[in-house]
Formats: C-alpha cells, sequence, structure tokens
C-alpha cells in the first residue's frame, strides 16, 4: 500500500474505531447508588436473588411509563412514578437498595423478566394461568376490572355495544386482547405497542373505544376529560408483581413485604394518592389468594 | 425442532394473513412509487428551473424524513389536523412516496445515461421536451435502472415492516408474529417464521428483478 493509501486507511480505522467507542460509552449506567444503606437491610443467605441485588446495589424493576397512575413518567420532573413505581420502591428499600425502573410494555416484560434485564416486573400485569408458566407472581396486590372508554358523545354503552364496524383498542400482549374477542366477537380489534398509541387514537376518532382496566383508563380521562367509562365491569384483573420462574426465596420475600405494605397503611396511602382522589372509589387493600387469582384466569 | 414447526402449524392462519397484508401493502406502495417516482424524475430534468426545483424539494424531504416519522405524520397528525385517513392509505401512502423519492434518483441517473444526441435529435423532429422523455428517454432510462429498482424494492419489503410496527397498526406480518409471540411467550420460533416469510417475498422479489435485467436491460 502506498503512502496514500495507508494513511487512508489509518483514517477509516479510526473513524470505525471512534464510532465503537461511542457506542460504548452510551451504555455506561451511572453508579449512583447508596451503598451506605446496605449496612441497616437485611441480610439474605449467599447466593439468593436478594443478595445479589444488594451486591449490585439497585433493583430493576420493569414499569410502564405511559399508564398513569400506576407507572407513568411525569411531564415536569421527568421521574417515572405511581402506584406500581411505590410499591417497587418499597421492596427496593427492604433490600437495602434503589430502585431503578425500565420501561416493560405489555408485549415484552415477561421476556425481560426471563432473560434478566428486569429483577421484578411491577406493570399493572394481571395473574393468569398462561402467564404463571411462564413466570411466578406474588400475591395479588390490586384489583382492577375490564371497561370501556368512550367519549362522552358515543353511543356505546359497554362491551354489549361493541359490533361490527366498531374499532376497539387495547394493546399488544396485554389479557384484553383475548376477552374482547370473547366479549365483542364482531367488533375490529386495534393491537398497539402501548396504551398512549390507544389514547391517540381515540382522540383522532381512529377507534371508536380502549378497553382495558379501569385504573388504566382513569388515568386516560385524568390527561383527557371528553371520555368517559361505559358498561359493567366485565373482567377482574387481580395484578401481581413478575417474579422469575422458579425462584421460591424471591417469592416468599416479595411476598412478606407486600403483606407488611397492606397492613401498615402504605398501601391505602399510595392507593389514595394515586387512585382514590381521581376515582372517588374506595378500595382496601385486596384479599384474594394467588391461587384464587390464578383460578379466575384459567387456561383454555 | 418440533416446537419450531407447532409454533407455525398452530399458528398457519394468522402468519398466512400477515403475509398477504404484507403483499397487499408493498404492491400499492410500489405502484405509488413508480408512478410518483416517475413524475419527480421527469421535473428533475426538466429545461424549467423552477421545475427542477420542485422535484428536488420533494426529493430532500422524503430522503430526509426517517418512515417512522412520516408514518406518524400522516396518521396522527393529519387526523388531529382533522383530516380522516384511514390506516391504510397513511401506510401505503407514507411507504409509497418515501420509496418515490429514491426511485426518482436512479430514474435521474439512468436519464443522463441516456445520450444528450437523443434528446437534441428528438427535439430537432418536433418532439417536445415532455413527449421526449416519455417516448424515448424514460423507457430507455428504466432499463438502464432495473438493478437500482429491484434493491428498492427489496428495501420496501424490509421498510414495510416498520409500517406495521407503526401506530398505523395494519396487521402486517410482523404485527403478527409479534401477536403469536405474545400469546405462546416462543420469541425464537416466532420471529424465525417470520424472518422465512419476509425472505420469501425478497427471495421472489429477486427473482423477478433477474429475470428482468436479462430481459431488459440496457448495460452502458
Amino acid at each position: 500500500m502506498d503512502k496514500r493509501g495507508r494513511s487512508r486507511w489509518l483514517a477509516l480505522m479510526v473513524l470505525v474505531l471512534g464510532a465503537l467507542t461511542l457506542a460504548a460509552c452510551g451504555d455506561d449506567d451511572d453508579d449512583g447508588t447508596d451503598t451506605a444503606q446496605q449496612g441497616q437491610a437485611q441480610q439474605f443467605p449467599a447466593g439468593s436473588t436478594m443478595a445479589e441485588i444488594q451486591d449490585r446495589g439497585e433493583l430493576i424493576i420493569g414499569v410502564k411509563f405511559d399508564v398513569p397512575p400506576f407507572g407513568f413518567k411525569n411531564p415536569q420532573t421527568g421521574d417515572v412514578e405511581g402506584f406500581d413505581v411505590d410499591l417497587g420502591k418499597a421492596i427496593a428499600d427492604e433490600l437495602g437498595v434503589e430502585a431503578r425502573t425500565i420501561e416493560a410494555i405489555s408485549d415484552n416484560r415477561i421476556p425481560f423478566l426471563q432473560d434478566g434485564t428486569v429483577d421484578l416486573i411491577l406493570s399493572t400485569m394481571t395473574i393468569t394461568e398462561e402467564r404463571d408458566l411462564e413466570i411466578d407472581f406474588s400475591e395479588p396486590y390490586f384489583i382492577a376490572r375490564g371497561r370501556v372508554l368512550v367519549p362522552k358523545d358515543s353511543d356505546i354503552g359497554g362491551t354489549e355495544d361493541l359490533g361490527a364496524g366498531d374499532r376497539v383498542c387495547t394493546a399488544l400482549g396485554s389479557t384484553y386482547a383475548e376477552t374482547l374477542k370473547e366479549q365483542a366477537p364482531e367488533a375490529e380489534l386495534r393491537l398497539v405497542d402501548d396504551y398512549s398509541a390507544c389514547l391517540e387514537l381515540l382522540q383522532t376518532d381512529a377507534v371508536d373505544a380502549v378497553s382495558t382496566d379501569d385504573v388504566i383508563l382513569t388515568g386516560m380521562i385524568i390527561q383527557d376529560d371528553s371520555l368517559h367509562m361505559v358498561g359493567k365491569p366485565f373482567t377482574v384483573e387481580p395484578y401481581g408483581v413478575g417474579i422469575p420462574e422458579g425462584d421460591k426465596q424471591m417469592k416468599a420475600f416479595v411476598d412478606e413485604v407486600l403483606a407488611t405494605y397492606k397492613e401498615d397503611g402504605r398501601w391505602d396511602a399510595a392507593y389514595q394518592k394515586w387512585v382514590g382522589q381521581y376515582t372517588g372509589v374506595e378500595q382496601g387493600p385486596p384479599t384474594m389468594t394467588l391461587q384464587e387469582a390464578i383460578e379466575l384466569a384459567p387456561l383454555e | 425442532m418440533s416446537e419450531l414447526w407447532e409454533v407455525l402449524t398452530e399458528h398457519l392462519p394468522e402468519f398466512t394473513s400477515g403475509f398477504w397484508v404484507t403483499v397487499r401493502l408493498v404492491a400499492i406502495s410500489f405502484a405509488i412509487a413508480i408512478a410518483v417516482g416517475t413524475l419527480i424524475a421527469g421535473l428533475r430534468v426538466q429545461p424549467i428551473r423552477w421545475l427542477r426545483w420542485v422535484g428536488g424539494v420533494y426529493v430532500e424531504i422524503f430522503r430526509n424524513i426517517p418512515l417512522l416519522v412520516l408514518l406518524v405524520i400522516s396518521f396522527l397528525g393529519l387526523r388531529r389536523a382533522g383530516v380522516p385517513i384511514s390506516p391504510w392509505v397513511a401506510g401505503t401512502g407514507s411507504l409509497g412516496l418515501y420509496t418515490a423519492a429514491y426511485v426518482a434518483e436512479a430514474l435521474r441517473s439512468g436519464v443522463f445515461a441516456v445520450g444528450k444526441g437523443q434528446i437534441e435529435a428528438s427535439l430537432s423532429l418536433g418532439f417536445t421536451y415532455p413527449q421526449t422523455l416519455r417516448r424515448i428517454v424514460l423507457p430507455q432510462a428504466f432499463r438502464t435502472v432495473i438493478p437500482a429498482l429491484g434493491s428498492l424494492v427489496i428495501a420496501m419489503i424490509k421498510n414495510s415492516a416498520i409500517v406495521g410496527v407503526s401506530v398505523v397498526a395494519l396487521s402486517d406480518l410482523l404485527k403478527q408474529a409479534r401477536i403469536v409471540q405474545s400469546q405462546t411467550f416462543q420469541a425464537d420460533e416466532t420471529f424465525f417464521w417470520a424472518a422465512v416469510g419476509y425472505l420469501i417475498l425478497t427471495g421472489s422479489a429477486t427473482l423477478a428483478f433477474r429475470y428482468l435485467e436479462r430481459r431488459f436491460a440496457i448495460r452502458r
């Protein structure tokens, strides 16, 4: 290679290395975790997931980023917050670590748990037997009910009114994708990545209705009060924390934290802060057991 | 291995319906891309400067906006502005107009490959410039750029997956694969079959263009 050729090759190599370095730099996570707290937290058996998380210094939870009031990004502060996030932080506090949130949409949350991208799922996830085959659940931490959201001037009064030609939106991978096929077999189902897309479609009249858990619909009404919920609740959706399959120690730990959370008033406080003040509905911590929840949604 | 086959056999209706939606999406978008692309290429070579400018602006806009952004603008943006555009129109329109910019550029290089002498001769025979383009220049230009058009079609087949994934929410092959995946939790197997579906499409396109090349291409 002559001198010109060599310097061109060198320039190309520098460019490639520079690009790779930039890509690698982008992945660095901030190590801003509080190791000072670890001294006060429980000790866990070595080799258990909890001990690993403590060594790591942070608990990674998969939450929704666009579903107020359970998991959403506060537009002013940019922080992710909500009922799910508060419960996740309570679990992290028990471990003496910080909680880091990662967006987990209905479609990818179980894969994220299975491949270790997240330690727990707190993402308005309904307990079903089908999901229980893939992952483990905690005891139910919230009970939501399925309803339908339409603009205030719509004639649709519930799932019974959703017929041929009506377009209903829900999220890909949610239980409603199946349930709506049964409840409204003639309606046209529009599946999207996340509920914020459903809201956009409803507001631009690209769909006639959105159907999912009432608390998620409440979050949409908070953003747009020209919408309202109609129809009788047609499903019972017990939410559970997603835990990696087979990790009995982790499940026992999470269930313990959850039981305390329900008993000492933190559940009620979180409910009032995130849900109660908007819906005006009183609700107490769920008493349903995991087994009962699974029986509600058995495999076909 | 049996799991791999099971995913396909148990969900064949979803995969095939998605496959045909993708075919339809690509076919309509291709028609739009060729029609609009030819028009724009024609504008770009006009002797009148402002016509050339219009063509140039189109190409710059549609080459520099990512397809996903175009889909959001054309579907959500237009709907919010009051235009009741349907998902199919938004999807095929975006993919077609986007690809048209690339078709126009490919054709333009084909036009320049046609000798200037031919244009001069045609004009001196009394043909107008548009007639010259239509009857003499563009037919030859197309034949020169067949390989380039083949690449664009393959790119369009792959880009059609973006349409399905966007908020336009057409139930194309990738969308159906994601639905199957959310029910079976078997991502590897499901997306393997989706990839096979796309390979069938791009493979067919490659074969078709190879035939066209042999038959019609002018090599300069």
